[in-house]
């Protein structure tokens, strides 16, 4: 009778829009661009999301290799495990970051047989010609992962950047300390710049820079500006696409291409909202989805929310740019040191707002201010246990969010990134079933 | 004159005992059930009744296993990483890789001449033991003894992708109920497993000759489905749930051996064989 | 006759148990008490303003209840355990919180700690990964604010001259530490590592000076020690994060070995270096807990070739191996710790190769989860022969 389904044949998801449909095949590209890299003469350099550099790479012709989209592939395509095991059995602790076990299984796997893993997901991940790190920021991971990738390919160089983030803090304002953070974080980037220039014979080309990084400008502009029409009801895009849409704005920012996607997509929505065009026909609950990053392999449950009416307007994860214009940005003509104030004042955007409001913290002022410009009815979290710098005080911002502002439903789920064996779709589907049930109680 | 080793080895699920000259003089293997401490003397005096043996004609007796340290009339407690070891290089000379499969455990050894150089055990999950086996089996509601033959005879491979013991078990299940012939699932089973087991040794560098040892090693299933996941055939000894009591008995031998012929003192805490009671 | 009923070892017993007793007295006395997580934070900055730091540990004894209401259980369980005590009340003399950049489940539970615990004073001294010139910078503007900021809440400018003062008494302490783990160096140690571990965590909870006598007294009575064990047993480096709780280092010497040296904290890691006397205090403390310190927490640029590179992050414990005749190694790592957890394939490998036999042991800070552990440390010591 029934037999085992094969993971191909599982449903394919839905997306309510085609500018999230086109993200597999943009998505795919990277990687065979990846793979290509060697024959074309091209340096390539495994790179992390939201380190501020995008355009110093692009600007100079490397090509990135994004290790964590990566594992997210694998992670989607329920084929990390072989490689998870690969890292426990170098005696990685499992309770480590998956994505980098998942690459450093890889890695570990790749280099051990002088080729591909066999079957590797859309063709497998090459080895580099250099490793670009960050300290400081978000997490520790982003500096431990690639040093312990030299261990399996100790000829490859690696740079790690530091990127600090002010703190919020009570006994000083940001705007004090702003200027050295800003002078450490320029000194970092040169730094950056003359590794790079060492490691692929060629200098940087400044004006170049200057246009990518206006470009990348303006795609910051362009990405909240396609996000915010989101506002609507119904509302025409909901966090399952945007975990696809992060996809040119984590991957490809200071491209043209990343531009004209979140162009097409922002007439898209408009398009979509002219015509009352919502993620479900009836719309009967607005959600936010307040922190973690999602279940890879289980982005499905979105569509799962969906066929109870319930759709997600707005998220945190992976909205991570403001408008240039919103930042109140000084005037400056480096390049460098516009990425740097960019940096600086993109990751003190909330403080401000947060000060005036008694207990708030900048992430749970952030909840706040799109509960109200979204409409939100309930707030939905995913704490992935591998990963300690997105999902560690989920409980608390939601615990101080109900405190400071009002006693709105929230729920929590939980499983992993990629490790599905964290991940229980019965469970987790009894938990959404019973938080619709909570929202719908409200309601009435 | 003959001299007399013992072994006891107290694993979570089954004790062994093993009492040895210059070969295994006597064996027995019994349920550890909840009262291990008052088994072990049990166990000995049947094994020496066996022999036919006095206790105090045994030279030296070494405890293993998860009760070693509740055996008052042991000389010595040894790890079963080293127990497992000795037996098995006595047994099986060329073998450098050995997999034991317990009840609630279960390890990988390293072994170069006979002597260990490293090891992994996980004590920690159940999914990748004998438990998990057994929990399985009465989700099936079949016996864990059948288990082996069972999956000999499956036409198609199911395959369990929860390793967590709990989320496997609700799996089969939910497959039972769908139709699924148990024969197969057994056979997922067992490469869940084996998977598991696979990722515990890989942490050792796998060498030729690999050995499995412990009840696990009796499951036939199992074996065959952990063999190609090693890359290497497998030997097994005659009776694989024997090989830390007959190593701990080794032990107790090469250290009375050693102590002799270094003119060593040698520690023998022994207590007298009796039940160890509530005052002991 | 045995010595052992009054004197240092027996005082460090008493602190080692009432963890906090001292600086109950000293807030009874009117003194202000700072908590501190971590070794990175500089002592020398929050004693010449006046308060007494106070280092936050842990309880394996304690079953972590409280803190899984407010923190996730995927944090490092020796902060959660440190995060729980504080719930319990076990740290309610605490005026502030001072914790370093050091580790993801530090600062990402900070606001957890700072809006539960709802204290007058904290701080986040947002130490940088990297250790190259501009790093060391930025790190110095850093301190400069948390001076400047700590000096507010006490009321009074930090001054140089009393800097001068506390990083010459910590580097005194540091110094009298060092001659204590020196003890150890013997054939056989003259003192136990779990004699050693109540010692330092009892040194961590009492000001500076008393610190010193404290350890000078332990050095004086340990040196006139009677009746040394003859039975010899392996010498083991245990290397690791924060071993705060001596549990799982007597299970070791239970076991039947000595612990002659570690790279621990509270241990070498945190004493083996000093500050450096600068015209501006400042200088001299950026470079120590920033470049002096070897930790997986701070990433040590690559200079030269790989292999050198391993030498100058771990080079430190093979001369420990060496100078110490260390029989095998035990890694000691908490589970859900990522700077220690990174580095083990490596720091395996490069015991490996100095041929030193190394047991890799993951741990949740809990008494049961110690006590499990307790084969596998047998079956290394027997490996080792």
């Amino acid at each position: 009778m029934t037999e085992e389904k094969k993971p191909e044949e599982r449903k394919k998801r839905r997306t309510a829009t085609e500018a999230a449909a086109k993200v597999a095949s943009i998505s795919r590209a990277m990687i065979s661009d990846a793979l290509r890299a060697r024959e074309e003469g091209k340096k390539t350099a495994y790179t992390f999301i939201y380190c501020c550099y995008d355009e110093i790479v692009r600007t100079m012709d490397i090509v990135p290799i994004w290790t964590e989209n990566f594992a997210g592939i694998c992670g989607a395509k329920r084929d990390a495990q072989r490689f998870l095991e690969r890292a426990e059995a170098q005696n990685l602790s499992r309770s480590l970051c998956t994505y980098a076990l998942c690459g450093l299984g890889f890695d570990a796997w790749r280099e051990e047989i002088g080729q591909m893993p066999p079957d590797a997901p859309w063709g497998g991940q090459p080895k580099p010609d250099m490793m670009l790190s960050s300290g400081q920021i978000i997490c520790d991971p982003r500096s431990k992962w690639y040093q312990a990738a030299q261990h399996y390919m100790p000829d490859v160089p690696v740079y790690n950047i530091g990127l600090p983030i002010i703190p919020y803090e009570a006994d000083y304002d940001y705007q004090e300390v702003a200027g050295y953070y800003v002078r450490y974080i320029v000194e970092q980037l040169r730094g950056l710049v003359e590794f790079l220039e060492k490691h692929t014979g060629r200098k940087m080309d400044w004006d170049r820079l200057s246009e990518v990084v206006y470009l990348g400008d303006r795609t910051w502009n362009m990405v909240i500006e396609a996000y915010e029409l989101r506002r609507a009801i119904p509302c025409p895009m909901g966090t399952g696409d945007a975990m696809n849409t992060m996809v040119p704005l984590t991957f490809m920012m200071g491209t043209q291409q990343a531009y004209d996607f979140f162009k097409d997509l922002y007439d898209e929505l408009q398009r979509k909202i002219a015509n009352k065009e919502g993620v479900v026909l009836d719309e009967k609950y607005r959600l936010l989805w307040g922190g973690g990053l999602p279940a890879w392999f289980a982005l499905t449950d979105f569509n799962y929310f969906e066929s109870k009416g319930a759709v997600f307007p707005a998220e945190t994860t992976y909205r991570l740019v403001e408008p240039i214009y919103r930042l109140d940005l000084p005037k400056v003509s480096d390049p460098i040191e516009h990425l740097a104030w960019r940096w600086v004042k993109w990751s003190t955007y909330w403080y401000d707002k947060a000060r005036k409001r008694p207990g708030a913290s900048p992430e749970v002022e952030r909840l706040i201010n799109y509960i109200e410009e979204y409409n939100i009815d309930g707030v939905v979290m995913h704490e992935a246990f591998s990963c300690r710098s997105w999902h560690v005080g989920l409980i608390w911002q939601l615990n101080q969010l109900k405190k400071i502002y009002r006693d709105i439903p929230t729920l929590i789920l939980e499983s992993d990134i990629i490790d599905i064996n964290s991940y229980n779709e019965v469970d987790t589907r009894a938990r959404i079933d019973a938080f619709i049930d909570t929202l719908e109680s409200v309601k009435r | 004159m003959a001299e007399y080793f013992a072994g006891i080895d107290i694993g979570s699920t089954m004790t062994k005992v093993v009492i040895v000259n210059e070969a295994v003089v006597a064996s027995v293997i019994v349920a550890t059930g909840p009262e291990h401490r008052k088994l072990a003397n049990r166990v000995m005096e049947e094994a020496l009744a066996i022999a036919g043996l006095d206790f105090d004609k045994i030279t030296y007796v070494v405890a293993t296993g998860y009760g070693r340290i509740n055996v008052p009339f042991a000389d010595r407690q040894l790890t079963e990483i080293s127990c497992h070891a000795r037996g098995v290089s006595s047994l099986l000379p060329t073998v450098r890789t050995v997999i034991d499969i317990g009840g609630q455990d279960c390890k990988g050894i390293k072994l170069h001449n006979g002597q260990v150089v490293d090891f992994v055990m996980n004590d920690k999950c159940a999914a990748g033991t004998g438990r998990f086996l057994e929990v399985i089996a009465e989700g099936l509601g079949i016996r864990l003894e059948e288990m082996g033959e069972l999956s000999l005879i499956a036409k198609n491979e199911v395959s369990i992708s929860s390793t967590c013991t709990v989320f496997a078990e609700q799996e089969v299940v939910t497959k039972l109920a769908e139709g699924v012939p148990v024969a197969n699932l057994v056979t997922g089973v067992h490469k869940a497993i084996a998977a598991r087991i696979y990722g515990m040794v890989s942490r050792l560098k796998i060498e030729p000759d690999v050995a499995i040892t412990g009840g696990g090693a009796r499951n036939i299933g199992l074996v065959r489905a952990l063999e190609p996941r090693l890359g290497y055939p497998t030997m097994i000894p005659d009776e694989p749930l024997l090989t830390g009591a007959i190593g701990a008995a080794l032990l107790g031998k090469d250290a009375v051996r050693n102590a002799s012929e270094n003119n060593l003192p040698l520690a023998r805490i022994r207590h007298p064989l009796q039940e160890l009671t509530f005052f002991t | 006759m045995s010595k052992e009923a009054t004197g240092g070892l027996a005082t460090a017993e008493k602190y080692y148990q009432d963890y906090g007793a001292r600086v109950r007295e000293l807030k009874r006395q009117g003194k202000k008490i700072i908590g501190y997580l971590c070794a990175y934070v500089p002592l020398e900055i929050i004693t010449a303003a006046g308060f007494m730091p106070f280092r936050i540990k842990g309880n394996v004894n304690e079953p972590i209840t409280k803190a899984d209401t407010q923190m996730e259980t995927i944090v490092c369980p020796l902060v959660r355990s440190c995060f729980d005590l504080s719930l319990k009340g076990d740290y309610d003399f605490l005026n502030g919180l001072v914790i370093p950049h050091a580790c993801d489940s530090i600062c990402r539970t900070y606001d957890i700690w700072k809006y539960t615990l709802g204290l007058p004073y904290s701080h986040i001294i947002n130490m940088p990964h990297g250790t190259d010139d501009s790093s060391l910078k930025f790190f110095k503007e850093l301190l400069n604010t948390f001076r400047k900021s700590l000096g507010k809440f006490a009321g009074e400018e930090i001054s140089d001259d009393s800097l001068a003062q506390t990083v010459k008494a910590y580097n005194d302490n540091r110094a009298k530490v060092r001659e204590l783990l020196e003890l150890r160096r013997l054939e056989p140690p003259q003192i136990s590592g779990t004699e050693i571990t109540k010692a330092l965590v009892a040194a961590m909870s009492i000001p500076v000076e008393e610190s010193i006598s404290l350890l000078n007294s332990i050095i004086g009575e340990v040196k006139q020690k009677t009746g040394v064990p003859t039975k010899k047993s392996a010498r083991i480096m245990v290397v690791g994060a924060q071993v705060d709780d001596a549990a799982f280092i007597k299970l070791i010497e239970d076991t039947g070995a000595w612990i002659v040296v570690d790279d621990l904290c509270p241990g070498t890691r945190e004493y083996w270096s000093d500050v450096d006397v600068t015209d501006d205090p400042i200088d001299g403390l950026a470079e120590r807990y920033l470049r002096k310190i070897k930790c997986g927490r701070t990433y040590r640029e690559q200079k030269g070739t790989y292999a050198e590179y391993l030498e100058d992050r771990f080079g430190h414990i093979g001369q420990f191996v060496k100078d110490f005749r260390v029989d095998g190694v035990i890694l000691y790592i908490y589970k859900y710790c990522d700077p220690f957890g990174f580095e083990v394939p490596t720091l395996k490998s490069y015991l490996q190769s100095l041929e030193t036999p190394a047991l890799y042991l993951e741990d949740q800070y809990s008494m049961p989860t110690i006590a499990r552990l307790r084969t596998r440390i047998q079956a290394f010591l027997e490996m080792l022969g």
